[in-house]
């Protein structure tokens, strides 16, 4: 296509929203608020990837050692670990050491040193066990369990487990009322480009009777449609990302104890720009094809 | 050059406009179309520019099958097409020169060619100074001179004119006559469909009479024949 026609295309689509401007604002606000929903389902589903990834990066069976164990036995047990094919690496935490991580994930070293008895450390030696495979963990749990001297191992997956079972159902209902808005939003901008192709007729009757193609004629229409669609998607481009970065703000500062493994913004923001951005264009083009296919005959 | 073999044309409610129609128009000729009101000629006018398919038959637009072609090609027929009304379809918010500009614009003809062709079919058709006029200011001859240029700006092998006259009193109408004349002096294919007895009988070209659907005469130098 020649930059003569294309930059007639746009030309001619900027009239066309010009021309019906309020409907084509109305427009632009529906798909607003449509993506507002999704970026919000977006924001789930890409948070929920990453933090899967994260746990599983992070798995491991924690194995407590009986209290008072002699060192040596403890290198025993550790040995015979680290031969399972199943593990990747293991390691002995001892108890001090063990209450010292402790505190510096929870930030707040006066509340864990409230928890002990005295000068009594709760915690017992433990061994991590880094899984070579993360879905083969709760096998490995068992044979932990099953090694003399080993009183408890825990590796924690069903708390994984729930926690991404209420994400799914969060996602999907968000999910359901997106796409339901998405259809919403393109039957808008298809009655916006229906009164463009209404306003326009006498002009599409000349352009079929000299002779112009097909696409010549539709190019705008669509043009017109994604541009609402895209512009739809700006606003809630910036809401999302200025919420998001508040909350993740929130939840990783202060004394909490950082259970949820969110997704950097700056990781997020391109992510969630692009497939909103995508998301518009296709919304409005869908809503320029309802149209044009209805309406536009050539 | 349109060929036409057999050709019917059955509308989806019933009514027969067209009754195995065969008729053939070579490179050049001027050809009057008559017959009374809902006699056909419109239909057969359409299928001429391809607005209709036929129901059976075959239409040859340029040696091209019209009812065979893709619909994707059909503009590519319609560029050889130059068409022209009775209510002239120009847009009201362009002026003369845009209106015929409009229609290079639409073949997608570059910027630098429209500008001298757009001024030499505007000189052409009589209305050389009045290219900026809209549509609005000019009268109903000159509105059907820009249609005309329009027609005729892509340098179509044949013009089909629906009743071109129908809207015009007769100085009008003549200065339109004599345009169209000159036009297919030019090699250009003229095919018109008129009410206008007195310009078929004063012109004396090929006349093609259609009365229910079928092609009742065609003669060359005709008369009208009719006697509204």
């Amino acid at each position: 296509m020649k930059i003569e026609t294309i930059s007639r295309h746009f030309r001619e689509a900027y009239r066309g929203i010009m021309k019906n401007s309020w409907m084509s604002f109305a427009a632009m606000g529906t798909v607003a608020v449509t993506l507002l929903i999704f970026g919000v389902f977006l924001i789930f589903a890409f948070n929920i990837n990453y933090l899967t990834k994260e746990l599983d990066k992070q798995l491991a069976v924690r194995a407590s050692l009986q209290d008072n164990m002699p060192p040596a036995k403890q290198t025993e047990i550790l040995n015979k670990i680290k031969q399972n094919p199943l593990v990747k690496n293991a390691d002995l935490v001892p108890k001090d050491k063990g209450l010292e991580e402790m505190k510096q994930s929870w930030g707040d070293a006066n509340f864990i040193d409230g928890l002990k008895s005295g000068d009594q450390n709760p915690l017992p030696d433990i061994i991590r066990i880094e899984p070579s495979d993360p879905k083969k963990v709760k096998e490995l749990e068992t044979q932990a369990k099953a090694i003399e001297g080993v009183v408890a191992a825990d590796s924690g997956g069903g708390v994984t487990q729930t926690l991404l079972g209420f994400s799914g159902v969060v996602r999907n209902v968000i999910l359901i009322f997106g796409v339901a808005l998405s259809v919403l939003a393109a039957f808008l901008i298809s009655n916006t480009i229906k009164l463009t192709i209404i306003a326009r007729r006498k002009e599409i009757e000349v352009m079929r009777l000299v002779g112009a193609s097909n696409w010549f004629i539709r190019w705008p229409f669509f043009i017109e449609g994604a541009f609402i669609g895209m512009t739809g998607a700006i606003l809630p481009i910036g809401i999302l990302l200025i919420l998001y970065q508040a909350f993740f703000n929130t939840i990783n500062s202060g004394a909490a104890y950082t259970v949820i493994q969110m997704m950097p913004v700056s990781a997020l923001g391109a992510y969630l720009a692009v497939s909103t951005f995508i998301l518009g264009a296709l919304i409005g083009i869908s809503g320029s094809l309802l149209s044009v296919r209805k309406f536009l005959k050539i | 050059m349109i060929e036409m073999h057999d050709v019917w044309k059955v509308y989806p409610n019933g009514i027969e406009a067209l009754r195995g129609i065969d008729v053939k128009v070579d490179q050049g000729e001027f050809v009057y179309i008559v017959g009374p009101s809902g006699a056909g000629k419109s239909s057969f006018i359409k299928l001429m520019y391809r607005e209709e398919k036929p129901t059976h038959g075959v239409v040859l637009i340029n040696g091209v099958n019209v009812k065979r072609v893709r619909d994707w090609k059909i503009p590519y027929v319609r560029r050889r097409i130059g068409v022209v009304f009775q209510d002239y379809k120009l847009l009201p918010h362009l002026s003369a020169y845009e209106n015929v500009a409009f229609a290079m614009e639409a073949v997608e003809t570059p910027k630098r060619e429209m500008k001298p062709r757009v001024q030499e079919v505007l000189e052409l058709v009589g209305l050389g100074d009045r290219m900026k006029a809209l549509p609005s200011q000019l009268s109903g001859g000159e509105q059907q001179r820009v249609s005309i240029a329009r027609a005729i700006v892509n340098n179509p092998t044949f013009i089909i004119a629906d009743e071109p006259t129908g809207n015009l009193d007769p100085e009008n109408s003549w200065d339109i006559m004599y345009l169209l004349e000159e036009i297919n002096a030019r090699g250009t294919t003229v095919v018109m469909a008129t009410h206008n007895k007195e310009i078929v009988n004063t012109m004396r070209q090929r006349v093609i009479a259609i009365e229910q659907g079928v092609i009742v005469r065609d003669e060359l130098e005709g008369e009208y024949g009719y006697e509204d």
